[in-house]
């Protein structure tokens, strides 16, 4: 009944952390998709001002060397040359040589029969381990040493339960050094981050964000998620709150003047040897400092 | 058989519980690194506006010209700079073609606007544009329109108007028109018409024939007539004019009225202030009934009421504190409240369309000012000064100030100039109207309807 009991709990830990891990829909949010705002749409035509040249002379190169690859394929490999008379004589020697080695290898593989007899008592001599006189100190001792035992009552250890108990501490030492870890990891980016270098960063970005006075009715703060390269090169950019942005014109506005800022400000200047804790992270932009305006 | 579970047991599924939970709840709180930024720069927006091209991909006459429109438009908006074609690498053939960002980037643009006119037939025109992220590098939006041909300038409006608000987050405002007293004439002897015009001073035309002095027009905020006060025999006249018909009405004569009835924003009702035995209070009239309702009932003259426009407060000015400063009350004339607390003396208060700010007259050591304040009087900002600025008028977005000017007075016998000025309310774009003769008391349109 306890198995089942620590069974049912095990299995309802490892269901939690399948469903929070495992699922993406817990963890991840779905990028929408950002609309168009088209009051009328015109189709985009597939030209384009990039000078590509002539695509089908193009082509045709690379039909041209395919085949030629066919070609070559399909030519036969040349033959072996003729051997001398010299090299052939050579060849006999070797083999009446391996002949030989052959007939030398059967005479060895062959095993002569030897016979040998078991000694079936093997007498040993007895050997006798109780000294005749112990000295008296010994003694003294080894009765202190049986009356310590006595005084202290031990409990009766069962070794089933040993081993359950240490196969919990085991458990319990994992989920605490998982929980360690966890926490670690989300005390890591802000303990090593100094405040100087997260100053130098919003104001580079500061300098970046050209917003309009329409923003003012905003007033709110912007959240866009960012996900920046090792060498500060910024790998994306997303709006986190799609919704409003579909909705709202000056929320729209204003994500996109601050998105153009961090494009525009594309490579940041992460901090040496801390650029991993900017592979996702957030710029917040705060439009209230326009309402000053 | 009995489940029983013994001490060391609980505790175990204890704490595998609250390590679980522990886990879960520092899981969750593991957030990404994030950075508040709280600063950024106002500052007018690098764009390029290519010259509309025709069929063949090349520019033509009306695709220049609407280039042009729009150009003067966003520029004159204070928010936008535009980078002179010349400086253009590689100029677009067709907006349906997506153009190459890496000619464009190097300019430092952050948007791009291309375009086509293309001619159909019986002088109607397609015109097609799309506005590009050159940074994000892709379409924020597209439009064709098809039009006669003689509209082209009207669309240019609407096009700016669509760039405008997809760049700002802010309604547009170019498509609309301003109505304003044209003078003309001696000091002595001066010619006061009512005239129209685009924003952008474009399609003037004159509206009365100046046989009667025309004062102080005022647009209604739903549908396109406006009103205007008129002596006929030393007698001031309330006219409602409608643009569409042109036909007039006469809405009453007021004994004692300076300044024009102003609409409420139903468009249902007007507000005004009429002096009767040497006092000036507040009145509304209902425009179904034509029946009178007094607001306030003081001693002390109460002019230039205002809607807010929601319509459940009015604003207005008053001497009854000693000089003359802004007050607040409700539609029903109740709760009285002055705003203005600063020093000098204010007038013609005007409410603006988003009912964030109002705009104001301020008269302060011998120089008027155009100036701006939040609804409880905080934050008050100056935008315009001279040596006669009166009359402000919001744009439909509330976002631009359209005022008059008058130049100080030369001791030569003619009368100093008076001109129609607009400003954003940053106050760092200043841009005079050109208009065919001097000009005074404009009023601007709400948003032309499609």
């Amino acid at each position: 009944m306890v198995k089942s009991t620590f069974i049912s709990i095990g299995l309802h830990v490892f269901f939690i952390l399948v469903a929070y891990y495992g699922l993406p829909s817990f963890k991840v949010k779905e990028p929408l998709e950002q609309p168009i705002d088209i009051v009328e749409d015109t189709l985009i035509s597939s030209k384009t001002v990039l000078k590509l040249g002539n695509p089908n002379k193009e082509v045709k190169k690379i039909k041209k060397d395919i085949v030629k690859e066919d070609k070559v394929k399909k030519k036969p490999p040349p033959p072996p040359p003729l051997p001398s008379k010299k090299i052939i004589a050579k060849k006999n020697i070797e083999l009446k040589k391996k002949k030989k080695l052959k007939e030398m290898a059967e005479i060895i593989k062959k095993k002569p029969k030897s016979k040998i007899e078991k000694n079936k008592k093997v007498s040993v001599p007895k050997v006798k381990t109780k000294p005749k006189e112990i000295k008296q100190k010994q003694k003294k001792l080894l009765a202190r040493g049986i009356l310590k035992t006595l005084t202290k009552p031990q409990p009766i250890i069962n070794k089933d339960k040993i081993n359950k108990s240490q196969n919990n501490k085991n458990v319990l030492n994992k989920l605490k050094q998982m929980v360690g870890n966890t926490s670690k990891r989300s005390l890591e980016p802000e303990a090593k981050l100094t405040q100087t270098e997260i100053d130098k960063l919003r104001n580079y970005i500061s300098k970046c964000w050209e917003t309009s006075i329409g923003a003012s009715e905003v007033k709110i703060i912007i959240p866009l998620k960012i996900s920046a390269n090792m060498d500060g090169s910024v790998n994306s950019v997303e709006i986190d709150d799609q919704s409003r942005y579909v909705k709202d014109t000056f929320y729209r506005a204003t994500a996109d003047s601050a998105r153009r800022a961090v494009l525009d400000c594309s490579p940041l200047p992460l901090p040496k040897n801390k650029a991993a804790q900017f592979k996702s992270f957030f710029f917040d932009f705060d439009t209230s400092f326009i309402y000053r305006y | 058989m009995r489940f029983i579970l013994n001490k060391n047991l609980k505790s175990l599924v204890l704490k595998i519980l609250i390590l679980v939970s522990s886990l879960l709840i520092n899981q969750a709180l593991a957030q990404d690194l994030r950075i508040k930024i709280s600063s950024g720069q106002v500052e007018p927006l690098p764009i390029a506006i290519a010259d509309f091209t025709g069929q063949e991909g090349k520019a033509n006459e009306i695709g220049r010209k609407i280039s042009e429109v729009i150009s003067n438009n966003l520029v004159g908006s204070g928010q936008f700079k535009a980078l002179e074609s010349a400086a253009f690498i590689a100029p677009p053939t067709s907006p349906s073609v997506r153009p190459n960002f890496t000619d464009w980037s190097p300019l430092g643009v952050k948007a791009l606007i291309t375009g086509s006119v293309k001619n159909i037939k019986n002088q109607q025109v397609e015109v097609e544009f799309r506005l590009w992220d050159v940074v994000a590098q892709t379409d924020l939006i597209g439009l064709r329109l098809i039009v006669d041909s003689k509209a082209w300038r009207r669309v240019a409006h609407i096009i700016s108007d669509e760039i405008f608000q997809r760049l700002s987050g802010d309604s547009g405002y170019f498509d609309t028109r301003i109505v304003y007293v044209a003078e003309s004439g001696p000091q002595n002897k001066r010619l006061k018409r009512l005239a129209i015009m685009d924003q952008d001073g474009e399609n003037h035309q004159y509206l009365t024939d100046g046989s009667f002095l025309v004062l102080t027009p005022r647009f209604s905020p739903t549908t396109q007539e406006i009103t205007y006060l008129a002596y006929f025999k030393n007698e001031p006249r309330v006219y409602i004019f409608n643009l569409e018909t042109g036909q007039q009405e006469l809405l009453g004569s007021f004994p004692g009225m300076t300044f024009a009835p102003r609409f409420s924003p139903s468009g249902d009702k007007i507000i005004m202030s009429l002096a009767t035995k040497g006092i000036t209070d507040i009145y509304t009239m209902n425009l179904n009934n034509q029946k009178v309702t007094r607001l306030t009932n003081n001693s002390s003259i109460d002019t230039s009421p205002s809607f807010s426009p929601d319509g459940k407060r009015v604003i207005f000015n008053s001497d009854r504190g000693g000089s003359q400063q802004i007050y607040i009350m409700d539609s029903k004339g109740n709760d009285v409240k002055r705003i203005s607390f600063g020093k000098g003396r204010y007038a013609t208060p005007v409410w603006a369309p988003k009912g964030d700010l109002i705009a104001f007259t301020k008269m302060l050591k011998n120089k008027f000012y155009i100036g701006v304040m939040s609804q409880d009087g905080s934050n008050e900002r100056l935008l315009a000064e001279g040596y006669l600025v009166e009359g402000p008028t919001w744009a439909p977005n509330g976002r631009v100030l359209m005022y008059f000017k008058q130049d100080a007075p030369i001791d030569d016998g003619k009368s100093a100039s008076v001109n129609l000025y607009k400003i954003d309310i940053t106050g760092f774009r200043e841009t005079r109207i050109i208009t065919p003769s001097d000009g005074s008391d404009p009023a601007w349109s709400p948003l032309l309807p499609n």
